[in-house]
């Protein structure tokens, strides 16, 4: 019980201590206050976008952004690597391209997508899930590829088809390395969403932190900076507890 | 009810089985018994359909066996790659059931009698990994049962079990056996086990210079049943279908 309490309750000291930290470093004035404010300052702008309601819209653009990109790429991920997994003729057909455009960084991708989507949601969706595809699509294809052969035999044996294989075997054993992939593939689609907005100017936490810090509001910038952080620790911990339910047997 | 007519299986230039020619009657339990190398596992596999012939034929009712079908089904010895980890019991029992299209609402209806046939009542929401092996087995075998096959082929099926949980899996293929009225190809390498399951032993060994395994001789077990572990393997016909059959093993 005693142990219990303490490993959760040691996170949340190391985490005061690390605002204290944050505290002495900023009351110590090594950088001018007006740049570099302390957490006191930085969570009194984040209660006073509470307060106010301004934190809502931009907030709520940037995770709607962040999540139809994810979850697009998901899907794509998964079908496309299923595809290749099960069938040479799809991955001699998209490998080759799939290894050129891998090694792209999402930001490469922003001026083309402004060109041709314009300064809009679904430019930074598209970007966001070109960025996201990659590690789901890879687990996806190792997932797939990966069932026992054993497994391959129960399945000819009771006459399964290659779609009720596919979803009824495969799929569930690939599982686990999806899930590996769909997580960190949720860290860079925060990365990228941000970045994004930056870039494009279009509204949403990424943009309000580079407004601020083009007017020296320094302490928007730091409050912006918690809520992402908050909200990259609320995905995690979400992602974990639907892979917990979902992978109950492991 | 299942036949081989001059059946003959090669992987690549390497000849494995040769020419055999067996039957197998229904309701008749069929034991192989054989030293390891021999062809035993090839001959269940190739009359399975899993392992494709080189000459000769393997025939279920009259028809040639290609492929796999679901009146044959198959209890592998390595029970734990042979079940979805990421079903529970009852859901693996359900697979069999899923391949013969019966609907979900009949499923929990057919699962309960077979877990409780085979002393697995009230494990049906764990997972396979919580099972000991022998209780892994088990429920491999009523996943097979709830196939409902003309035909059950089992490789080793009790080859890496402990002694008594071997025997007690003995006494209760045997009883299933005769109660379902199935008809039983039984692959092993342990003399006894074929000769205290078998109505039939058939002898698989190697032919000297080109390594491939024909049939030796097939001996009909006269033994009363039901087999009791101690009375079965003291009576004296016992012993001499033993020594009978003992020299093709070495």
């Amino acid at each position: 019980m005693t142990r219990r309490l303490a490993t959760l309750i040691a996170p949340v000291v190391f985490l005061l201590a690390l605002l204290y930290a944050w505290t002495l470093a900023a009351d110590a004035k090594l950088v001018n206050p007006l740049w570099f404010p302390g957490p006191e300052r930085s969570f009194a702008k984040l209660g006073e976008w509470i307060a106010t309601g301004a934190l809502w819209s931009p907030l709520a653009s940037t995770v709607w952004r962040m999540l139809a990109g994810w979850l697009a790429a998901c899907a794509v991920g998964i079908a496309l690597g299923a595809a290749i997994a099960s069938s040479p003729l799809a991955r001699r057909l998209l490998q080759p391209s799939a290894e050129f455009l891998r090694p792209l960084p999402a930001s490469a991708l922003l001026p083309p997508a402004i060109l041709v989507l314009g300064f809009s949601n679904a430019m930074i969706v598209s970007v966001v899930a070109f960025g996201c595809v990659w590690p789901v699509l890879l687990a996806a294809i190792h997932g797939f590829g990966a069932l026992d052969a054993r497994l391959v035999e129960v399945a000819r044996l009771l006459n399964f088809t290659p779609w009720q294989r596919a979803w009824k075997f495969q799929l569930p054993s690939a599982l686990p390395h999806i899930f590996a992939g769909m997580r960190v593939s949720i860290a860079i689609a925060l990365i990228v969403t941000v970045a994004s907005e930056m870039l494009s100017s279009q509204p949403g936490i990424g943009y309000l932190m580079l407004v601020a810090a083009r007017a020296f509001r320094s302490t928007d910038i730091f409050a912006g900076i918690i809520v992402l952080g908050a909200l990259g620790f609320l995905i995690n911990y979400g992602t974990q507890r639907l892979e917990g339910r979902l992978l109950r047997w492991r | 009810m299942l036949e081989a007519r001059g059946l003959s299986v090669s992987f690549g230039a390497q000849p494995v089985l040769r020419d055999i020619d067996l039957t197998v009657a229904e309701h008749e339990f069929v034991c192989v018994v054989g030293p390891s190398g021999c062809g035993k596992t090839t001959l269940l596999r190739a009359l399975a359909g899993l392992t494709p012939i080189s000459s000769g034929s393997a025939l279920f009712k009259g028809r040639p066996v290609i492929a796999p079908q679901t009146e044959l089904a198959v209890v592998f010895q390595d029970y734990a790659r042979a079940l979805l980890p990421w079903r529970t019991v009852a859901g693996n029992v359900a697979l069999a059931l899923e391949a013969r299209n019966i609907p979900a609402s009949d499923h929990a209806a057919r699962i309960a009698p077979l877990l409780a046939k085979l002393g697995l009542s009230g494990d049906g929401d764990k997972f396979p990994s919580q099972l000991s092996g022998g209780m892994q087995q088990r429920l491999q075998i009523a996943r097979c049962l709830a196939q409902e096959p003309e035909v059950l082929l089992m490789d080793e099926p009790f080859g890496s079990l402990d002694a008594i949980t071997r025997q007690q899996l003995q006494d209760e293929v045997a009883r299933l056996a005769k109660e379902e009225k199935r008809t039983v190809l039984f692959i092993t390498h342990d003399l006894e086990e074929a000769i205290y399951l078998g109505d039939r032993v058939i002898a698989l060994a190697r032919v000297k210079g080109n390594l491939a395994g024909r049939i030796a001789e097939i001996v009909d077990i006269a033994l009363p049943r039901p087999r009791q572990q101690l009375a079965t393997r003291e009576d004296p016909r016992f012993l001499q279908y033993r020594h009978r059959l003992f020299r093709h093993l070495e």
